[in-house]
């Protein structure tokens, strides 16, 4: 149990006040206070997400006029504020949104936009000052300069890949393939794929049974109190599920990191788009409940973002490469507003929406308001930006 | 992964190789591999090591005389140990045709003798030095020779075997572990073996038998009557039937198959005797008959594969070959050092799991161009640092990592290109990743491409495949 909750129960169970004095009880219920236990847990969304119909400018006739085949109707999409809405498949978010915990900053990107998925996602998770090759990313540099010595647990990134945000100088971060091995350690010893090769089997099971830090997780996993709420039974749910027994159990990391692939639309993009729209706010949704009961919210600030968004313009059934979209805070006590401009559809840069925001502000913002760390120590120049938090 | 780059592993410890096996067919690579030259000189650093035995006699008495010049002294042989472990990774690492030093480790690790209880750096070389003239000889010859090596003698103890005083160590080691195996012949044997080593002892150059000490009357040995020494013995040793077999179960395990099957080991072993033991042909009937076989991904690598191929594919120039043996030593691979006279499993034996995660660490570091230790991070600010830490190779300093790959490829060809390298098989799931890495629109021509082709790069030497070969 950590302090902050030790206090709120004992001013529950002694009826408030009476026992506690006041500057610890205020000191319990505080709202805005940074506690040792902050962490961020960032969900990519790979392919390119298409801000314009996730986060819909349903009242601007131009939007209706640009995307003939695959706007989205009035009537369907969920009213948010400003004349903005959200895409039908995000219940979760319009009501974290109702209840002041979701913040929606609005045409997010950065200057000379690159539409490679490739290059998009190596500048999003380097953060360079001027699109400059570099090797390592932002997180691991702030992890390198965070982590006295080499600590393994520090960043966790659940992805059958390394993530390259985390990678530092030091290894201080680990990417679990999957959580399911977790479960167990005898459980995992038997899970071995069997192919028909004794030695491949034998290499799979050795690699299947070690990841450094498995202990600090197998810890956290035995310490976490079971969740009531019911998670979705898909991937990312399942991530998101894990890392929420994690936070619970006092593993201590400062960086989670996993992703949701598939939105590189270009066709069909309606259907697409809303299943995996679907699987994002049912999964995130699950995960912000399921801290909210555990009063873990307040520590938890979590970051949607893709690497770009899509071009303005349809291309019949489905859209191309884009630049600025939406990038949503839930959590963490962020102050539940729309930040920046509706986007301009009139305004355009080669047929794409010019960003207002740039991600590297939003992240020196987290990085001091949640972390109180000076993101000028890793090379963002970028001011934090105001009325996030 | 090509049939050339797996053989050049196989056969070496990097995809070095790989163009000339494949240029000049594995046959002739084998002829030149076998007729390679090497080097018989004593190194430099074993110039003011005693040699012989007038100058150990004065050195024992010195020591007698004088404690501290004694500890002096044992510092500065264990200083010319690790000279000795860095000059043979060195001779691996450069060799035209590797293989040589691959059959010298081979033997290396099959007449075992350790540093650590012979004490006498010379000896131990000479003792190398056997292995690697003798690499592609005769087995029978070979182990002739090296029972009668001062290091042996010493190792196994068979300088206190003497009349009325039998030690039985080398006489049981011959048989079990250096010749027949177990289940071949019995304690009688053993017994009265040591009868016909007595006396065997420490020699100038080479172990010879001290009259005074041997043991003079008749024995039985494996059925044979006589007062046999320990060439005889060895003769009668070859006549066994069942000699061939242990050997060329360990060349297999060594060089392809973790667990090869009973019948290729007897297939190859009758044709060794055949062959009167002669090495050539048999490994020149292995390599070219496996070769057309499918048995890539059956072996494990040893930390010496695994290393020396990461550090070549990286093209590291100079790398600190004392880290190199150290981490050797870490993987439990410590070289003149087995951990007893049955030398390395090998095998699944290579890999636990703090091992398989110190290769991924290492793996990691190299791709940052980082050594292969993780010190502790030097500040500027720290004036602990001594001017004496200032001259030395510094561990935290900065190696040149260059990855070789076509920069006119496009995603799918590099991925294609890595994997042939450094991967004996994939799966489609395993693909997946690596075009999660570099994607579709992932451009070559960019100055940052090579960062993102080594990530893939880290990635690959991360998988259990990558342990395989």
């Amino acid at each position: 149990m950590d302090r902050r909750k030790f206090l709120t129960l004992t001013g529950t169970f002694t009826g408030g006040s009476l026992l506690l004095p006041d500057f610890l009880y205020s000191f319990g219920s505080q709202k805005n206070l940074i506690v040792g236990e902050q962490c961020i847990v960032f969900v990519q969304l790979n392919g390119g997400n298409d801000g314009l119909n996730t986060f819909i400018p349903f009242e601007d006739a131009l939007y209706y006029d640009v995307r003939p085949k695959i706007s989205l109707s009035k009537t369907e999409v969920l009213n948010s504020a400003k004349g903005m809405a959200f895409h039908p498949a995000l219940k979760g978010f319009a009501s974290m949104q109702q209840s002041g915990d979701l913040s929606v900053i609005q045409n997010v990107g950065y200057p000379n936009p690159v539409r490679s998925h490739f290059r998009s996602q190596e500048i999003w998770q380097t953060a360079p000052t001027h699109q400059e090759y570099l090797s390592d990313g932002w997180l691991g540099r702030y992890l390198d300069l965070q982590c006295k010595e080499h600590q393994p647990t520090a960043g966790i990134n659940i992805d059958s890949i390394d993530n390259l945000a985390l990678k530092g100088e030091e290894p201080n971060s680990i990417t679990v393939k999957d959580p399911d091995r977790f479960k167990t350690k005898s459980k995992a010893e038997n899970d071995g794929q069997l192919s028909d090769n004794p030695q491949l089997d034998f290499v799979r099971k050795v690699a299947n049974s070690v990841v450094e830090g498995s202990d600090d997780i197998q810890k956290a996993l035995a310490k976490s109190a079971p969740s009531d709420v019911i998670y979705p039974k898909t991937g990312l749910a399942k991530n998101l599920e894990w890392i929420s027994k994690l936070i619970k159990g006092n593993l201590n990391s400062k960086v989670y990191y996993t992703s949701l692939g598939g939105f590189d639309t270009h066709d069909n993009q309606l259907a697409i788009h809303k299943n995996k729209l679907t699987e994002l706010n049912d999964a995130v949704f699950s995960f912000y409940e399921d801290l909210k009961k555990s009063q873990q919210l307040q520590n938890v600030t979590i970051v949607v973002f893709s690497e770009f968004g899509r071009r303005v313009k349809d291309n019949g059934r489905g859209t191309d490469h884009g630049t600025a979209a939406p990038m949503f805070v839930i959590g963490g006590n962020n102050r539940g507003k729309i930040i920046g401009n509706n986007p301009n559809l009139s305004d355009l840069d080669n047929g794409d929406l010019k960003h207002e925001i740039d991600f590297r502000s939003v992240y020196a913002s987290i990085l001091k308001n949640k972390l109180a760390f000076d993101s000028s120590k890793i090379g963002i120049q970028n001011k934090a930006l105001e009325g996030l938090f | 992964m090509n049939n050339p780059t797996l053989w050049s592993l196989r056969l070496g410890y990097s995809a070095k190789q790989a163009q000339t096996i494949e240029k000049i067919g594995l046959k002739k690579f084998l002829d030149e591999s076998f007729s390679s030259k090497f080097d018989s000189k004593v190194p430099d650093f074993l110039k003011d090591s005693p040699k012989t035995f007038a100058e150990f006699k004065e050195i024992r008495k010195m020591y007698k005389d004088n404690p501290d010049q004694k500890k002096e002294m044992q510092k500065e042989e264990i200083q010319t140990f690790l000279e000795m472990k860095t000059w043979w990774i060195d001779k691996m690492r450069e060799a035209e045709f590797p293989l040589r030093e691959k059959m010298t480790c081979f033997w290396h690790n099959h007449y075992v003798s350790t540093f650590q209880k012979v004490k006498v750096n010379y000896w131990i070389f000479q003792h190398n030095q056997i292995l690697r003239e003798n690499a592609f000889g005769n087995y029978k010859t070979l182990t002739k020779k090296i029972v009668q090596s001062n290091a042996m003698v010493r190792y196994l103890d068979n300088v206190d075997n003497k009349k009325g005083k039998l030690n039985e160590n080398l006489s049981r080691e011959l048989l079990e572990l250096f010749t027949l195996g177990i289940g071949n012949y019995t304690e009688e044997d053993i017994k009265n073996g040591a009868k016909g080593l007595a006396g065997l002892g420490l020699g100038e150059d080479n172990a010879i038998y001290r009259k005074i000490f041997e043991d003079n009357d008749n024995f039985v040995y494996l059925g044979k009557k006589g007062n046999f020494k320990i060439d005889e013995m060895i003769d009668i040793i070859f006549e066994q039937p069942n000699i061939p077999y242990l050997i060329t179960r360990k060349i297999l395990k060594w060089f392809i198959y973790d667990n090869p099957r009973e019948e290729l080991v007897h297939y190859y072993g009758d044709y060794f005797k055949k062959m009167n033991f002669e090495i050539k042909p048999l490994l020149t009937k292995i390599f070219t008959e496996e070769y057309a076989k499918n048995n890539a991904g059956s072996k494990i690598k040893n930390p010496l594969e695994y290393a020396l191929q990461l550090m070549n594919e990286l093209n590291i120039e100079n790398p600190n070959e004392k880290l190199i043996a150290r981490f050797l030593k870490d993987q439990g691979m410590d070289l003149f050092n087995q951990p007893n006279v049955k030398g390395w499993d090998g095998g699944n034996s290579w890999l636990t799991s703090q091992v398989f995660l110190q290769r991924n660490n290492i793996a990691d570091l190299l791709c940052n161009g980082k050594n292969l230790t993780r010190a502790k991070k030097i500040n500027n600010d720290n004036s602990m640092m001594s001017d004496d830490s200032m001259t030395r190779q510094n561990p935290n300093q900065q190696l040149k990592v260059k990855l070789d790959w076509n920069k006119e490829g496009d995603n799918k060809e590099i991925i294609a290109e890595l994997k042939n390298r450094l991967l004996f098989q994939t799966d489609n799931a395993d693909q997946q990743d690596f075009e999660k890495i570099l994607k579709y629109d992932f451009d070559s021509k960019t100055e940052g491409s090579d960062n993102a082709v080594l990530r893939l790069f880290n990635f690959m030497v991360k998988t259990p495949e990558f342990q395989l070969i």
